[in-house]
């Protein structure tokens, strides 16, 4: 098959995929993992870019070429190495435990919610910009966004769960062990992104 | 067509006997109870969960949260 059939074959799957995260999460994250395709990551790789993007303009708020460039790849540099190290990770834990890792798709799909909350969040800041006040609005609002922000965080637990459930083939306890072990380097991984200005809320 | 449809099956099946059942010893007909929620349509149990946390939070902090969502909205 030539590159535009794979892409297209790709872009089908990463619909119906999307489609099945949302309504049919366990059962879509079985069919990734057995038969994902790896040309699946091009419109992952696509949307994340429309989101940095996006992210460039709104913290840049200039247009100016050089600036929007380099905060685009920074962003985009940032999310890869966030990607590379939680793969190569759980990669090593799958040695340890002697097992064959398949998460590099599966663990892209856990990007959705990510780059859905940034990309919302983007868009309220413009729109809402904070600070938000205690009047009744405000508290209102305040009330909404953590409720929509709690939910995804759920939908992202579930899928970076069933990542290592299928992937790695774990149990739960086993699960909550490369997790403790996840944790400690996405939290210093999480304070560089911090300390270089990056990513304030860690893209993961 | 018989044969088809039990290849699909034989092949189904694999599928999902490949794993073992997650047991959680005396906790496993709560997690099934969980779970069962959770494989087909998750968003009521995610909303509701988040809906009971951030009203929790709510009452702990009152319009505190205001604050923590400004420093989110900055975040990105």
């Amino acid at each position: 098959m030539d590159i535009i059939g794979s892409l297209l074959v790709g872009g089908v799957s990463f619909g119906r995929n999307m489609v099945g995260i949302i309504t049919r999460p366990y059962e879509t994250y079985r069919r990734i993992v057995d038969r994902g395709n790896v040309w699946e990551l091009v419109p992952i790789g696509l949307i994340l870019a429309f989101y940095f993007a996006l992210a460039s303009l709104v913290k840049t708020a200039a247009f100016r070429p050089f600036l929007l460039t380099k905060q685009f790849i920074l962003l985009s540099g940032g999310a890869a190495s966030g990607f590379l190290l939680t793969v190569v990770i759980l990669w090593a834990a799958a040695r340890l435990i002697g097992k064959k890792a398949k998460v590099a798709l599966a663990w892209a799909y856990t990007l959705v919610p990510t780059v859905f909350w940034f990309l919302t969040t983007s868009i309220l800041s413009i729109i809402l910009p904070p600070p938000r006040t205690q009047s009744a609005a405000g508290v209102s609002f305040s009330i909404l966004f953590l409720i929509f922000s709690v939910t995804l965080l759920w939908w992202k637990v579930t899928l970076a769960y069933l990542t290592l459930r299928f992937g790695l083939k774990l149990d739960l306890g086993r699960i909550f062990a490369v997790f403790a072990v996840c944790v400690p380097v996405w939290g210093l991984w999480s304070y560089f992104m911090y300390k270089w200005g990056i990513f304030k809320v860690p893209f993961l | 067509m018989t044969n088809t449809t039990y290849q699909k099956f034989v092949k189904r099946w694999e599928e999902v006997t490949e794993l073992p059942p997650q047991t959680l010893g005396p906790l496993t007909p709560y997690y099934k109870m969980l779970v069962r929620h959770l494989k087909v349509m998750p968003w009521p149990i995610f909303v509701l969960i988040s809906l009971i946390l951030v009203l929790a939070l709510y009452v702990l902090i009152g319009s505190a949260i205001t604050f923590i969502v400004s420093l989110l909205q900055r975040g990105f």
